[in-house]
């Protein structure tokens, strides 16, 4: 019997990340999947063991450019966590609020690339323009567009000024009106339906074994939220839904991201509210890290981000491992690509929001007794159920 | 009566170098304990594996598990010592949490760790390193 196998990647003018998938295929139907990363392995782990804590801080930054607030959030949390170091109110309000944009400019960035990946192209076109704004957002508040450096142990590093509260609100409330928009559009729109609806489904119970995380696991009903379960910052003091959906597929992870947009700005516009209230300082010192072991995590846009650091007492950390969300939620494809079309695991790969490439060669394995290939057969079994199908609706 | 409390009356002999701070409970078991209590934790309690950190000390190797139980934002973290750093082998999670696959697998590359019962004890990050690697990424007695 012959054996297609299609590699999907590493390099692809369409990926952004190098990451390898091998589809085994019948015909049209995806039956077996192999996976292989590494290209992208920097050894940040072991150089932040060579750096002193607030080095550590600028490197972690920039283990991802998308959740570049993410990282750092759960970095100064484990350091915190070693001698349970307490922030000032105002910093929590901040670091919420720049952690909530970035979620906000994340999801947007995904739902234009779901968009493009299933020849979409105009709701591309559209969320790329809104993120715009929440960039711009971003260096009102820091003054980069990337890269904050915001945090610090025991605060953050810069104040919002009172001056640029007005100028944050008219952008969020440009979000909102547009957001709702996109909102009607994933409910009313049969293309997005017909081409997202049952595909590539992650059950319940899959969601758990894998322990996947983030908008990958709330859209299989696996209600997992840090900021919910494990509130931090300014999470404890703030009014927001866990946003779930019951069925797994691409389209209610679609969902799940557009109404947590709709919650990340109710969350911006309660932190902006408090922060025209609540003054004082925005850093307590912190003079030094004890020996110990602490862990940080945040509720990264993708899902939980992970840091554990163990200090003996010196400048810089002996341990300190790092575990992105996508290190999680990217083995689930074993379990939602199997037993669907090959045109689907495109769309279903780029559904935990990693960085996928697509068809572009095709290898066949022949074996020593080999066989015709049947897939003359198999595309007219395959025609034959579409016409009893659409006869039967 | 708090999950901790629970736990340690459950495990009493089974647990030892008990650390508890607020929202983190470390503590030591031994390799041959490691399966019934990452049974009890993920199947009973209904906890989450976030992840697993491989560590180098000067005796030993060690891994620590970090189980989140969501409920209460609490981490359990089972420590396991391992004393044989030329042949270090654990039994190997993944019957019990799927999601330890990849872990386990990056702690075989890092640390050279096997994980008996594994079901594809390969190379994680270095699988096709152009540099044909023939030793653990950290492995730091020579060659560095």
């Amino acid at each position: 019997m012959t054996e297609n196998r299609i590699p999907l990647g590493p390099f692809h003018p369409l990926l952004e990340e190098a990451e390898y998938f091998e589809l085994q295929v019948e015909g049209e139907t995806v039956v077996d999947l192999d996976m292989e990363i590494g290209w992208m392995h920097r050894g940040h782990e072991y150089i932040s063991e060579q750096k002193n804590f607030t080095q550590s801080i600028y490197l972690v930054e920039r283990i991802c450019g998308i959740c570049s607030t993410s990282h750092p959030i759960a970095c100064v949390r484990a350091i915190e966590d070693v001698d349970n170091v307490e922030i000032p109110k105002r910093a929590k309000y901040i670091r919420s609020l720049v952690g909530e944009l970035e979620r906000i400019h994340s999801h947007l960035l995904w739902l234009g690339l779901a968009g493009h990946f299933i020849g979409y192209d105009t709701v591309w076109m559209w969320a790329w323009k809104y993120r715009e704004a929440v960039l711009e957002m971003m260096e009102i508040i820091s003054g980069n567009r990337n890269h904050y450096g915001m945090m610090r142990v025991g605060g953050v590093g810069q104040d919002i000024k009172p001056g640029d509260i007005p100028e944050l609100l008219d952008r969020l409330d440009m979000i909102d009106k547009k957001m709702e928009m996109i909102a009607k559009v994933a409910n009313d729109d049969p293309v997005l339906k017909a081409r997202l609806k049952g595909v590539g489904v992650l059950s319940h119970q899959e969601a758990i074994d894998y322990c996947a995380v983030g908008p990958t696991s709330r859209a299989s009903g696996v209600p997992w939220d840090v900021r919910r379960d494990d509130p931090h910052d300014a999470y404890g003091m703030l009014d927001f839904d866990v946003i779930t959906r019951p069925n797994g597929d691409v389209y209610d992870k679609l969902v799940v991201r557009v109404l947590e947009i709709i919650e990340s700005s109710k969350i911006c516009r309660q932190c902006l509210d408090q922060l025209a209230q609540v003054q004082g300082p925005i850093l307590n010192d912190v003079k030094e890290i004890s020996p110990g072991e602490g862990i940080g995590r945040y509720e990264a846009p993708r899902g939980e981000v992970f840091h554990y650091i163990r200090s003996d007492g010196s400048n810089r950390p002996v341990r300190h491992k790092v575990r992105a969300p996508s290190y999680v939620n990217i083995p689930t494809y074993e379990a939602s690509c199997k037993g669907i079309s090959v045109s689907d695991a495109l769309i279903t790969l780029a559904s935990v929001d990693p960085c996928y490439c697509c068809t572009e060669r095709s290898l066949k394995v022949h074996s020593d007794q080999d066989e015709k290939p049947d897939l003359l057969a198999l595309s007219k079994q395959k025609t034959e159920r579409i016409r009893r199908e659409y006869n039967a609706n | 009566m708090s999950k901790v409390d629970q736990f340690r009356d459950k495990f009493k002999n089974k647990i030892s170098q008990e650390i508890e701070k607020k929202g983190r409970y470390y503590f030591n078991v031994e390799n041959r304990d490691l399966r019934q209590i990452a049974r009890y934790l993920f199947d009973e309690m209904g906890c989450r594996l976030s992840t697993a950190t491989g560590m180098e000390r000067e005796q030993h190797l060690e891994i620590l598990y970090h189980f989140s139980y969501d409920e209460t934002g609490q981490y359990f973290c089972p420590r396991v010592i391992i004393k044989d750093k030329e042949n270090p082998e654990v039994n190997s999670i993944v019957p019990i949490v799927m999601g330890a696959k990849w872990i386990e697998r990056e702690l075989f590359d890092f640390w050279g760790i096997k994980f008996k019962d594994h079901p594809d004890m390969r190379r994680l990050l270095a699988l096709n390193h152009p540099a044909k690697l023939d030793k653990p990424m950290r492995y730091e007695k020579e060659d560095v």
